[in-house]
């Protein structure tokens, strides 16, 4: 553990604060969406702590091999992942522009994200031809099937509630999960470069995502089906780490 | 039937002890100061503290005795005769006794005849399990006033003979256990005393209860705070289950832990609580004017708090208060000696119809306690 730095209570240390952006005044609506938003996420990372692959970084009994087994299932979804995005830019009507252009300057920051992991995988001392023939789980089944039936719809607001999920699994891995693995396996940092990487720019993300929240979260059927969809995405993503296949095929 | 808190009573044995006091207190691991201690008081903030122990690391007050001297002052205070108490609820992290029952212990020293008792174990939301216990006892009419008392005396968990008799522990085999001595620069003793009546107190100020409410996920998440294993994540056993006390005590199972890396779950679960309350139209956050927490506002200025700001349910810093830095953080004691000092303290303006909001987050397997109180005169 990283005993020189003392994270009491929650606290996080004060060289990373980052003071709350100027000026963002989110709509009452969105300020409802944002509260269980938030609780949709507590409970998702609660939970997350049942599963028994991260169960053991909780622990401290994960091992190099276990960092293969979770790059080898992680690395279909975020292939997917670049694929509903786009999809749900090209989903919104002209009278989205705006929301349209942050989607897609979004995926280009990420769509070849799994070239990165790749490279993880071989640094951890797995072969690259396994995790290249490695096959969607059933949980990355059920997940990409929801997300691509969802950007498929017209103007698919709910799916900032997939973002909300996602983006904050991203941070997570940064923040509380990259070190740690590291501590825990003697891997070193180029095996979890992928999860490093999702740190940065955190705050200029949540900006973007307050002012979208606020512009497109307007009324209550907005609301429910933002959380909704941030609700079954967070789900579908436990699955997906619940059904990591160890063997490789 | 509404349950007011119509009198309270505290309890901090000895002077206080400053900082750089503290290690004379507890005393000095095999004489060597510890390379921790600076920099976790310094995280903690806490200025003064008290304990229960002297320099001699001999105890000075029992647990029995800190909880008793709690609730007389609490009793001296009140309106009506101890012989109108129907009920003690005692909470304590750990009483003098493993059995029976703390509340039995202090009973007998308080003379209180023939009246229901009831002990809570647990750690720091004990208290406002015996809390919550007693409200409903006075809401079912069963009883017309009920002493609530949270007492703690880690102190003797902490002494330095502790440390050096755990020889083939993880403290002893390590250059730093973090784990086991992030608590020994935190935690010290005290006592409080709530009276709990059916009718507001004739004269002055009371708490009216508005609700109590607790949160816990221990099915979800690991121990985070406990006594009585070794530490290890492959060793199952927990102290009971050595051949000889004295084992234990040498494995380090007796020694209390904190897995700090978890503690992050704590601050969590306490928002999501918080959400749960507003959400289900408990809490109204624009209508608490004070939020007493367990814990100091410092140690949650993070992006969370940020986030609850944005969503419109941050409660503002000014409404914060608490004791924690000049009495120290006293476990399951601490609410209610907050709620003493509260009541008296010229630092912030009570008035009859503010709403005190309350949170009681307990680390150790992450139980996150709820309540609001409405000032009241009768």
């Amino acid at each position: 553990m990283n005993d020189g730095e003392i994270q009491i209570e929650g606290g996080a240390p004060a060289s990373s604060e980052e003071s709350m952006p100027e000026g963002i005044v989110l709509n009452p609506h969105a300020q409802v969406c944002l509260q269980h938003l938030l609780r949709v996420w507590l409970g998702f990372e609660r939970d997350l702590s049942k599963v028994p692959l991260l169960r053991r970084i909780d622990l401290g009994t994960y091992t190099a091999e276990d960092h293969q087994v979770f790059l080898r299932n992680l690395r279909q979804q975020v292939i997917e992942g670049s694929r509903w995005i786009t999809r749900t830019a090209s989903s919104f009507d002209r009278n989205h522009s705006e929301i349209r252009s942050t989607i897609i300057s979004h995926a280009v920051d990420e769509h070849r994200d799994y070239e990165m992991l790749e490279k993880d995988y071989v640094a951890s001392g797995g072969q690259l031809e396994d995790i290249l023939n490695m096959e969607k789980n059933i949980g990355s089944e059920a997940l990409h099937g929801f997300l691509m039936h969802r950007s498929s719809r017209t103007n698919p607001i709910d799916l900032l509630g997939a973002m909300w999920i996602i983006e904050g699994l991203g941070e997570k891995m940064a923040h509380s999960w990259a070190e740690r693995i590291q501590e825990l396996t003697g891997l070193t940092e180029d095996s979890t470069r992928f999860m490093t990487y999702h740190g940065h720019n955190d705050s200029e993300h949540m900006q973007r995502f307050y002012a979208t929240l606020d512009s497109v979260c307007v009324n209550e059927e907005a609301i429910k089906s933002i959380v909704k969809t941030a609700k079954v995405v967070a789900r579908l993503y436990r699955l997906q780490l619940e059904e990591v296949e160890y063997d490789v095929q | 039937m509404s349950v007011y808190i119509t009198s309270t009573g505290s309890f901090l044995p000895g002077p206080p002890i400053a900082v750089d006091q503290v290690e004379n207190v507890l005393g000095a691991v095999h004489g060597k100061p510890s390379s921790l201690r600076v920099q976790i008081q310094k995280a903690n903030m806490i200025e003064t503290r008290h304990y229960a122990i002297d320099e001699q690391q001999q105890t000075t007050h029992s647990n029995t005795e800190m909880a008793t001297n709690a609730a007389e002052q609490c009793l001296d205070r009140a309106f009506i005769t101890r012989e109108k108490v129907g009920m003690l609820a005692v909470a304590s992290t750990q009483g003098d006794l493993p059995a029976p029952g703390m509340a039995s212990m202090v009973q007998a020293e308080l003379e209180l005849p023939e009246i229901e008792i009831l002990t809570t174990h647990g750690i720091c939301s004990s208290s406002i399990m015996a809390l919550k216990a007693a409200w409903n006892s006075l809401r079912l009419e069963e009883h017309e006033a009920a002493l609530v008392l949270s007492s703690e005396l880690a102190s003797r968990l902490l002494k330095k003979q502790r440390y050096e008799a755990a020889t083939t522990s993880t403290f002893a085999a390590k250059r730093i256990d973090f784990s086991t001595e992030f608590l020994r620069w935190m935690l010290s003793d005290g006592a409080g005393a709530l009276l709990l009546q059916n009718k507001p107190a004739p004269k002055g100020l009371s708490l009216r209860i508005d609700w109590i409410r607790g949160f816990s996920h221990a099915h979800a998440l690991p121990t985070c705070m406990s006594v009585g294993s070794a530490g290890r994540p492959d060793d199952a056993r927990t102290w009971q289950d050595y051949d000889t006390y004295a084992q234990a005590e040498q494995d380090g199972a007796l020694l209390l832990r904190q897995d700090v890396r978890l503690l992050d779950n704590l601050m969590r679960m306490g928002v999501d609580g918080y959400l749960r309350l507003v959400e289900e139209g408990v809490s109204k956050p624009s209508e608490v004017d004070h939020f007493l927490c367990h814990y100091s506002s410092h140690h949650f200025r993070n992006k969370i708090l940020e986030m609850l700001h944005t969503a419109g349910v941050g409660i503002p810093e000014e409404r914060w208060w608490t004791n924690l830095y000049t009495r120290g953080n006293t476990g399951a004691a601490s609410l209610f000696i907050m709620l003493d000092e509260f009541l008296r303290t010229d630092e912030v303006s009570v008035k009859v119809g503010d709403k005190v909001l309350c949170f009681v987050p307990e680390s150790g397997r992450f139980n996150t306690t709820y309540l609001q109180l409405t000032v009241v005169n009768e």
